[in-house]
């Protein structure tokens, strides 16, 4: 019993069962798709199932890539728009290799695919910001314009057997050197906008004074017109009432009038020179009151 | 001593050789096994692969699973509602939260080509763990890395560059959050990211700092524009009112007028009426004894010269009426008081 418990006549075998094993088992994950390779060369399989998968050991070998969305983001840029102005645009691809063989012909590595996507789509971007003027790539074309972009790459991509899922416009900005002249367009908006607010103030102020003073005008002046009808209606009954009155001896109504006339007129500082002649006085020289 | 040492190697050697190796295997395997063994917490998922490949996706509880290589496991929190900041990071630090704000993320152009600061809190969750796991490649791991933050820049940014400066800053706060969420939203399911997000939230929007006394300027006057209308306002019911006043204070007078003018003419009229009946009864004597009467009372009391109707045709001239004049004093007649 000693005598056979010989750990290497053990050891030998399983070692070797295992290595045929492993060899020729190897599993694909959730995320993974393989080609299958004949000695690093001939082209045998491209398998997408994940799971436990067999292959001839030693003689097969598997390159394995991502079957995920893969990214990749360029560097920001500067591009020259339409109307000759510089934008920095930051953009980002999402893809996917969807031929493994042609990929791995190609491109073998998604490092080496980046590299590519980078070249490709810096240039059809490059041309596409330069059929556009800045305010509009700012505003509403970025859409179309990374639906050109897509387009053009994605014929050139699928050559490697990759597959375009989006290329986007993540970032444009002003280039850094114009950064000051643009906040100083900013501010003479603002202090444009200021003025106005200011001015329109102003010009609410003076519209509602000048309307309050021409109000209260009117309505002085309003007030006259009918205190004057008043006191004319007044005036104009009186004077019916006195014609009514008065008017029944007019004559009585003078003398009547003159007195009081009279006794208005001539106060303390009045001097008079009064002949004897007069009705009043023609006693004073003669008790007859006839002249001589 | 070296029998002793002896001894104890051999038997070691036997118990090695019996039945201690197949105890350590034993505890090895179950070992092995044991780490198969995992605990899904309530509102985690697990998903298990065998071979790599999804074969199952495991709710809360204890559960059991065949060890690496044949199966692995990934739990995940899925019911937590994770935030990510874009244009600041937030950090807690001790006691409080530092803030700390990174431009170049915050700082973005306007549809009017105007530069605006924005932070935005973006709230989500996992909607489909399968698709988290295993759809997208992000340097960060999962995709709420890179892939969120990429997505969310491009959303946030594409809303701001289609509005105004003005609405981004007053009205359109609304806008650009609901805005941003749905792209963001379209652009995650066509990545397939299975993420859902549940809320975007603009922490701040204000104008860059070497514009911003501008901004404010800009408020401030419109607050001016306000107080000097509501001025221009209070003027207005200041002066109206009065002038309604003064107004019905002239009217009034004026009424007042008329009534007191049309009285005193009754007035008079009556007490000429009732004089003149008197008078129409004794003319003559009436007339003669109203004159004197008044005479009597104009004439006593003033200074008088009173000159002889027979010297007086001639010699008036030469008469003291000289004197009062010679002597400086005016003769002011003051009329009717």
């Amino acid at each position: 019993m000693n005598t056979t418990w010989n750990p290497i006549k053990i050891i030998a075998p399983v070692v070797v069962v295992v290595v045929l094993i492993f060899g020729s088992v190897y599993t694909i994950d959730e995320a993974e798709q393989v080609i299958v390779l004949e000695f690093g060369g001939k082209y045998v399989k491209t398998v997408r199932e994940p799971g436990l998968q067999f292959k001839m050991p030693i003689m097969h070998t598997v390159t394995r890539y991502s079957k995920r969305l893969l990214r990749h983001d360029a560097a920001p840029s500067e591009f020259l728009t339409r109307d000759k102005k510089t934008l920095v645009v930051d953009s980002y691809v999402r893809y996917r290799i969807a031929d493994p063989l042609r990929f791995f012909e190609t491109l073998r590595d998604v490092s080496r695919a980046n590299a590519r996507l980078d070249a490709i789509i810096s240039s059809s971007l490059r041309e596409a910001v330069a059929s556009h003027d800045q305010s509009d790539i700012i505003t509403d074309k970025r859409e179309p314009i990374m639906d050109e972009v897509k387009q053009s790459a994605t014929s050139k991509a699928e050559e490697f057997g990759v597959e375009i899922v989006d290329v986007r416009i993540k970032r444009t900005d002003f280039p850094r050197e114009i950064a000051e002249s643009i906040f100083a367009r900013m501010r003479a908006e603002r202090n444009r906008i200021s003025k106005r607010y200011r001015s329109e103030g102003a010009e609410e102020e003076l519209k509602v004074k000048a309307q309050t003073d021409k109000e209260s005008t009117i309505i002085l002046a309003e007030a006259k017109r009918k205190s004057q009808a008043l006191r004319g209606e007044g005036d104009a009954e009186a004077i019916r009432i006195y014609a009514n009155s008065l008017g029944k001896d007019p004559e009585f109504y003078t003398f009547l009038r003159s007195l009081e006339v009279y006794r208005a007129a001539i106060g303390k500082e009045s001097k008079l020179v009064l002949s004897t002649d007069s009705p009043l006085f023609r006693f004073l020289e003669s008790p007859s009151g006839k002249r001589k | 001593m070296d029998e002793f040492l002896n001894h104890l190697r051999d038997q070691f050697r036997q118990n090695f050789r019996s039945s201690n190796i197949w105890i350590i295997l034993a505890l090895i395997v179950l070992g092995w096994m044991a780490t198969g063994i995992y605990r899904v917490e309530q509102g985690e998922l697990a998903v298990i692969r065998q071979f790599g490949k999804m074969s199952n996706v495991v709710s809360p509880g204890i559960h059991f699973h065949l060890p690496w290589p044949i199966e692995k496991r990934n739990v995940v929190k899925v019911d937590q509602i994770r935030k990510m900041e874009l244009g600041f990071r937030e950090s807690s630090r001790g006691s409080g939260r530092a803030v700390r704000a990174i431009p170049t993320e915050s700082l973005m152009i306007t549809g009017d080509e105007n530069l605006v600061n924005i932070m935005v809190v973006i709230q989500y969750r996992i909607s489909d763990l399968a698709q988290f796991l295993f759809q997208v490649w992000d340097p960060e791991g999962t995709p709420e890395g890179l892939t969120l933050r990429d997505s969310a820049e491009t959303a946030l940014r594409g809303v701001v560059g289609s509005m105004q400066i003005d609405d981004i800053l007053t009205t359109g706060r609304s806008v650009v959050q609901n805005s941003t969420k749905s792209h963001l939203q379209e652009l995650l399911d066509l990545y397939r990211t299975g993420i859902q997000v549940t809320e975007v939230k603009l922490q701040a929007v204000e104008p860059p700092e070497p514009v911003d006394a501008s901004f404010k300027d800009v408020v401030s006057a419109k607050e001016d524009r306000e107080r000097i209308i509501n001025e221009a306002q209070s003027y207005r019911e200041d002066i109206l009112p009065k002038a309604r006043g003064k107004a019905e204070e002239l009217i009034r007078e004026a009424e007042g007028y008329k009534e007191a003018k049309i009285r005193e003419s009754k007035g008079d009229s009556e007490r000429f009426r009732s004089m003149l009946t008197e008078y129409n009864k004794a003319k003559d004597i009436t007339r003669r004894r109203l004159y004197l009467e008044t005479m009597q009372e104009v004439l006593s009391g003033i200074e008088k010269t009173i000159i002889s109707g027979q010297v007086g045709g001639k010699s008036l001239p030469i008469l003291p009426l000289g004197e009062s004049s010679l002597g400086g004093k005016t003769t002011s007649q003051k009329g009717g008081n």
